[in-house]
C-alpha cells in the first residue's frame, strides 16, 4: 500500500535534533577520523620518498610476506570450519546447538595475550608437547607454525557466525528439493547451498581476513619478534616504533590502516548486496534461543 | 587433558541414525564430527591448559600470586579503565546509534560505515595512531596540555583506547534495536499525551535496555583484554599504568609460567562469566516481550 | 466534540492521497471512512489525530482551527489497526499510561488512576487481565486493551484505523457489535477507516466513501447501499452485475430488458452501463424473460447464488443472482435449466464513471 510506505513524516521534529547530530559527529570525528588521519599524515612526515623506503625494504617486505602467508593459510581452514559448523547447525536438530554456539564463540572472549598463551603452554619449551617438538626438531612457538596456530584460535568464530544465520535464514528447502531430484550430498552442497551463502560467506572471509592480518597480540606473544623471520606487519610496526623510527613505523601502518579501509569498504558493499548480513550475529542468537525455548 | 573435551561432547546428544522422524539431510555426522574435531582441538583442549596449568599451582599458591600487589594494581586497573570506557561508550554510543538511525544528514551512510574501524583496524595501529594524538606534542596533546591535562602514558589514555575499542559494539547492538522501534507506540504515547521526553524515557528506553546492557558488557569485555591498542598509550609503569595482558606478557617473559597462567584463569573466569551474562540476558529479553 | 474538515489535500512526493475533502462529524456521531486500499481515508484519520500535517486546508474542532495543533494537544484517542500496545509494560500499566503521563497539576492520585483503570477494564470485559502483558493476549483481547487504553483519558473523539482488520472474523464480528453497544452507552465522537462494507454498514451511523482521496458520497447506510451516485459506490458496496446499455429505436435496452423507464435515453445512452445486484435479478419461467441458462449453483448457508448465462452475453462473463434458500428449495434450480430474467431494479451510469 504506498500511502502507508509514503506515510514516514521527514526530518522529525524532536527538540535538540541538531545538538544530538552535533555531539554524536564530534565524538566520532575525535575517536575514528582524527587517528585515521594521523597514521597517514605521521607516515608522510618524512616524505614520500621515505615512505616508500620504508614499505619496501626487505625486512618490511618479509613482514608482508609472513602476514599474508599466516592470512592465506588461516582463512580457509577457518573457513571449512565454518561452513561445516553452520551446515551442522543450520539443518539439523540436535540437543545442545545452544552450547555448540557458544562454545564457537569462545575466542571472541579471550584476551589476545591469552591467546598466544595458550599455545606457549601446549607447544613451548616447557610445554606440554614442548619435549616431544624438541626430539623431533620441530618449532612451533617462535615459528611460523605458532603464528598460523594462534592466528587460528583468534580468528576462529568469525566465518562460522556470519553464515550460521545465512543459513538458518535459508532453512532447508532447497536442499530438500535437490536431493528429491537425484543429486547426492556433494553435489547439493556444490550447486545449491554454496551459490546460495556466497555473499555471507564472502562477508565471513573479508572480516577473517582483516582480523587475521592485523592480529597483534597473541602473535605478539607467540612469535619471538625475530626480526625478518617471524614478524608479521603489526610486529614490525611494534618494532620500529619501539625504535623511535615513527615514519617508518607510521609507513607500514599506513598500509595497515587501507587494509581496514578497503574492508571497510566490501564489508558496506556486500551489506548492501545482502542486508540481513548487518544483524547477522544477533539474529543467531535470537533464533536458537527460539527454537530452545 | 582431554576431560573437559570429553566432557563437552557427552553433552552434545546426536540422534540415533535410525531416529528419524522426516527426512534428514546427507552429512551430519560429517560436519558436527569434524566441527567437534576442529573445536576440541583449537580451542577447547588450548584453553584448557590454562586452567589445568594454573590447578596445578595448588590454591594457596595460585592465590599468592594472584594477590600480589603488582598484580592486584593490574587487574584493578584492566578492569577500572574498561569499566569507564564501556560508560562513556554507552553514553555515546547510544547517541550515535540514535542519530543514525533516526536522522538524515550528508555523508551519513559513509559515517556509518565508518563506526566498524575499531573492529577492522590492527590494534597495533590503533595504538600508536592514538599515541600520536595524545602524546604531549601531538594534535591534541598540546591542545590538552594547555589545559593541564596528559592523556597519553597515564591511566586516561588507556580509557581513550579502550572507548576506541569498544565504540563499535554499543552503536551496532543498539541500531537493529533502534530500528525494529514500533513507530505506532510512539505515536499512541503521542497521542496519550506524553511529552517527548517522557515518551522516551517510558516507552523508548524500556525497549532499548537490554541491548544497552548487552553492548555494555561486550564493550566491558573486550576492552579489559585489549592489549595492541593500549601498550602503547600506556605508561606501562607497574602499579600504576601497567595492564593485567601486559603484565602477562612481562611474567612470560621471565618464565614465570605460574604467574602468567594465574592472571589468565582470572581474566578467563571474568570473560566467561559476562558472555554467560549476555546469553542469560538474552534469553530473558527474548521471553518476557515473547520476541518480534 | 464535532469535526469538521474544510478543503483538505495532502501529497505524498507525487501521490496526492487526500484532494480537497469537506466532512462535517457531529458531536456523538460515529461515522464510518469506507473505501479501497490508498483511497485517503487512513491519512485523513492521520490529519485529525495530528499524525500528519495537511499540505492545505482545515481541521476544526468544536470551530476551532485546530490544524496545527500538536499530536498531544488534541485530546483525541487514537486506536491502530495493529493495537501499538507498549510491549513492555502490562495490561494495567499500558491502560493507566496516558493517565501517569498527564502533568503534574492534572495528574489524579494513584488510587483514583487504579480506580479508573480498573473500571475501564471491567467496560471492555478484560478486568482479570490487569497483570498479563500484551504477548500473553490474543488478537481480540489486545485490540480491547487498546481501546480501554484510549478511552482512559476520556479524549472528545474517538478514532479507530482499521481496528478489526487483523482478527478473526468471528471476533470481527463479536468486538463490531460490542464497539457499537460502546458508543450507544457512552455518546463519543467516534471515527472510524475500514475496506470492509459490511463493516461499515453494520456499525457507522453514516458512512463517507472515499476514492482516490475524494469523498465520492456520504450518507446513511441504507442511502449509500440502495442510492448509490455513481458507480464506484454501487460496485463498492456489494456485489454487482455490470451490463452495457443499447440504445434501438429511441429506447434503452439490456439485452432484451426495456429500461428507459430510467435511462437517459436523449443526448445518446450508448456508452452507458447498467449496474444490478444479484438480488434484483428476478428469475422465472424462460418466456417470461430474458433467455437464460442457469450455468452453476452454490448453496451458501441462508442464500443461494445461481450463475447465468444469459442469451446474447459473453460465456465467461456469467451473471450472479442471488435467491432465498426457501424460494431454492421449492423450485430446485439445476445446472443446464433454462429461465427468463427480469430486473427488479437496475441503475445507469455513464462508462466514465468506472473508477477502479
Amino acid at each position: 500500500m504506498a500511502a502507508a510506505e509514503l506515510r514516514r513524516p521527514a526530518g522529525r521534529a524532536e527538540p535538540g535534533r541538531l545538538l544530538l547530530i552535533a555531539v554524536a559527529l564530534t565524538f566520532l570525528v575525535l575517536f575514528l577520523v582524527l587517528p585515521l588521519l594521523a597514521v597517514f599524515v605521521q607516515a608522510l612526515t618524512k616524505g614520500i620518498s621515505a615512505y616508500w623506503a620504508a614499505v619496501s625494504n626487505p625486512i618490511a617486505w618479509a613482514a608482508v610476506k609472513l602476514t599474508l602467508t599466516v592470512a592465506a593459510i588461516a582463512v580457509p581452514f577457518n573457513l571449512v570450519f565454518g561452513v561445516a559448523a553452520a551446515w551442522a547447525i543450520a539443518k539439523f536438530e540436535f540437543r545442545g546447538k545452544s552450547t555448540l554456539i557458544t562454545l564457537i564463540d569462545l575466542p571472541f572472549a579471550v584476551s589476545p595475550v591469552i591467546a598466544g598463551l595458550i599455545f606457549i603452554l601446549l607447544f613451548g619449551a616447557h610445554g606440554w608437547f614442548g619435549g616431544f617438538l624438541r626430539v623431533h626438531h620441530i618449532r612451533v612457538v617462535f615459528a611460523v607454525p605458532g603464528i598460523v596456530l594462534a592466528t587460528i584460535f583468534v580468528t576462529f568464530p568469525f566465518i562460522a557466525r556470519e553464515l550460521i544465520p545465512v543459513m538458518q535464514a535459508q532453512g532447508k528447502d532447497d536442499e530438500e528439493t535437490a536431493l528429491s531430484l537425484g543429486a547426492t550430498g556433494w553435489q547439493t552442497f556444490w550447486r545449491v547451498t554454496l551459490p546460495n551463502i556466497r555473499w555471507g560467506l564472502m562477508y565471513g572471509v573479508l572480516l577473517c581476513n582483516a582480523r587475521a592480518m592485523g592480529e597483534f597480540g597473541a602473535v605478539s606473544v607467540v612469535s619471538g619478534h625475530i626480526r625478518g623471520m617471524t614478524n608479521t606487519m603489526p610486529l614490525q610496526v611494534e618494532i620500529l616504533y619501539n625504535e623511535y623510527n615513527y615514519a617508518a613505523a607510521f609507513a607500514v601502518a599506513s598500509l595497515l590502516a587501507l587494509l581496514a579501509l578497503l574492508t571497510l569498504a566490501g564489508k558496506s558493499f556486500l551489506e548492501w548486496r545482502q542486508p540481513e548480513l548487518r544483524h547477522a550475529a544477533r539474529q543467531a542468537r535470537d533464533r536458537t534461543r527460539r527454537e530452545n525455548t | 587433558m582431554a576431560t573437559l573435551a570429553a566432557v563437552e561432547l557427552k553433552s552434545l546428544k546426536m540422534p540415533a541414525a535410525k531416529r528419524r522422524t522426516r527426512r534428514q539431510l546427507p552429512g551430519f555426522g560429517l560436519t558436527l564430527g569434524y566441527t567437534m574435531v576442529y573445536l576440541s582441538l583449537l580451542v577447547l583442549i588450548p584453553l584448557s591448559a590454562v586452567f589445568i596449568r594454573s590447578f596445578g599451582l595448588g590454591w594457596d599458591h595460585f592465590w599468592d600470586v594472584v594477590t600480589a600487589p603488582r598484580v592486584m594494581a593490574s587487574l584493578r586497573l584492566s578492569f577500572g579503565a574498561s569499566l569507564i570506557a564501556a560508560l562513556i561508550n554507552v553514553v555515546f554510543g547510544l547517541i550515535v546509534a540514535w542519530v543514525l538511525v533516526r536522522y538524515a544528514f550528508p555523508f551519513k551512510r559513509l559515517i556509518d560505515a565508518m563506526v566498524d574501524l575499531p573492529f577492522a583496524l590492527p590494534t597495533a595501529v590503533a595504538g600508536i595512531a592514538l599515541t600520536a594524538l595524545y602524546a604531549p606534542n601531538g594534535w591534541l596533546g598540546v591542545w590538552l596540555k594547555s589545559w593541564g591535562i596528559q592523556v597519553a602514558f597515564t591511566p586516561l589514555g588507556i580509557v581513550v583506547a579502550l572507548t576506541f575499542i569498544g565504540l563499535p559494539f554499543v552503536v551496532r547492538t543498539l541500531q537493529p534495536v533502534l530500528e525494529d522501534l514500533d513507530k505506532e507506540v510512539e505515536q499512541a504515547a503521542a497521542t496519550l499525551g506524553a511529552s517527548a521526553a517522557q515518551a522516551f524515557a517510558r516507552v523508548i528506553l524500556p525497549a532499548l535496555w537490554p541491548a544497552l546492557l548487552t553492548g555494555f558488557a561486550l564493550s566491558f569485555a573486550r576492552a579489559v583484554g585489549e592489549y595492541g591498542s593500549v601498550i602503547f598509550i600506556a605508561g606501562n609503569m607497574p602499579m600504576k599504568s601497567e595492564i593485567a595482558p601486559l603484565l602477562i606478557v612481562t611474567k612470560l617473559e621471565q618464565y614465570d609460567f605460574a604467574g602468567a597462567t594465574a592472571i589468565a584463569v582470572i581474566m578467563l573466569v571474568f570473560s566467561f562469566a559476562i558472555m554467560l551474562g549476555i546469553n542469560a540476558l538474552q534469553h530473558w529479553a527474548l521471553s518476557r516481550h515473547g520476541g518480534r | 466534540m464535532s469535526i469538521a474538515l474544510r478543503g483538505i489535500s495532502k501529497q505524498f512526493g507525487e501521490f496526492a492521497a487526500v484532494k480537497n475533502i469537506d466532512l462535517d462529524v457531529p458531536t456523538g456521531a460515529l461515522i464510518a471512512l469506507l473505501g479501497p486500499s490508498g483511497c485517503g481515508k487512513t491519512t485523513l484519520l492521520r490529519i485529525i489525530a495530528g499524525l500528519e500535517t495537511p499540505d492545505e486546508g482545515q481541521v476544526l474542532f468544536d470551530g476551532r482551527d485546530a490544524t496545527l495543533w500538536p499530536i498531544r494537544d488534541r485530546k483525541v484517542g487514537f486506536v491502530f489497526q495493529h493495537y501499538a500496545l507498549f510491549r513492555h509494560m502490562s495490561v494495567f500499566e499500558n491502560v493507566a499510561f496516558g493517565l501517569k503521563v498527564k502533568p503534574r497539576r492534572e495528574r489524579p492520585a494513584a488510587a483514583e488512576i487504579r480506580n479508573k483503570v480498573n473500571s475501564l477494564l471491567e467496560l471492555v470485559q478484560l478486568e482479570w487481565s490487569g497483570d498479563r502483558y500484551p504477548a500473553q493476549l490474543s488478537g481480540g483481547q489486545r485490540q480491547r486493551v487498546a481501546l480501554a487504553r484510549a478511552l482512559a483519558v476520556a479524549p472528545d473523539v474517538l478514532l479507530l484505523d482499521e481496528p478489526f482488520g487483523a482478527l478473526d472474523s468471528q471476533v470481527r464480528h463479536e468486538l463490531r457489535r460490542w464497539l457499537r453497544r460502546l458508543h450507544d452507552e457512552l455518546h463519543f465522537t467516534s471515527i472510524f477507516v475500514t475496506h470492509d462494507q459490511q463493516e461499515a454498514i453494520e456499525v457507522a451511523d453514516t458512512i463517507a466513501v472515499l476514492n482516490r482521496g475524494r469523498i465520492e458520497q456520504s450518507g446513511v447506510p441504507s442511502e449509500v447501499y440502495d442510492l448509490p451516485t455513481s458507480a464506484f459506490v454501487h460496485r463498492f458496496l456489494g456485489q454487482v452485475n455490470e451490463l452495457p446499455v443499447q440504445v434501438r429505436g429511441g429506447r434503452a435496452y439490456v439485452g432484451p430488458i426495456d429500461i428507459s423507464s430510467t435511462a437517459a435515453v436523449a443526448g445518446g445512452a450508448t456508452g452507458h452501463i447498467a449496474l444490478i445486484r444479484p438480488h434484483e435479478i428476478e428469475i422465472g419461467p424462460e418466456a417470461a424473460g430474458w433467455p437464460a441458462i442457469v450455468t452453476a449453483v452454490r448453496v451458501i448457508g441462508p442464500i443461494v447464488r445461481l450463475e447465468l448465462c444469459a442469451e446474447g452475453q459473453p460465456v465467461n462473463e456469467p451473471l450472479e443472482a442471488e435467491i432465498s434458500r426457501e424460494r431454492f428449495e421449492g423450485e430446485r434450480f439445476g445446472a443446464g435449466q433454462r429461465v427468463g430474467l427480469r430486473f427488479r431494479r437496475w441503475q445507469v451510469y455513464p462508462t466514465g464513471g468506472a473508477a477502479a
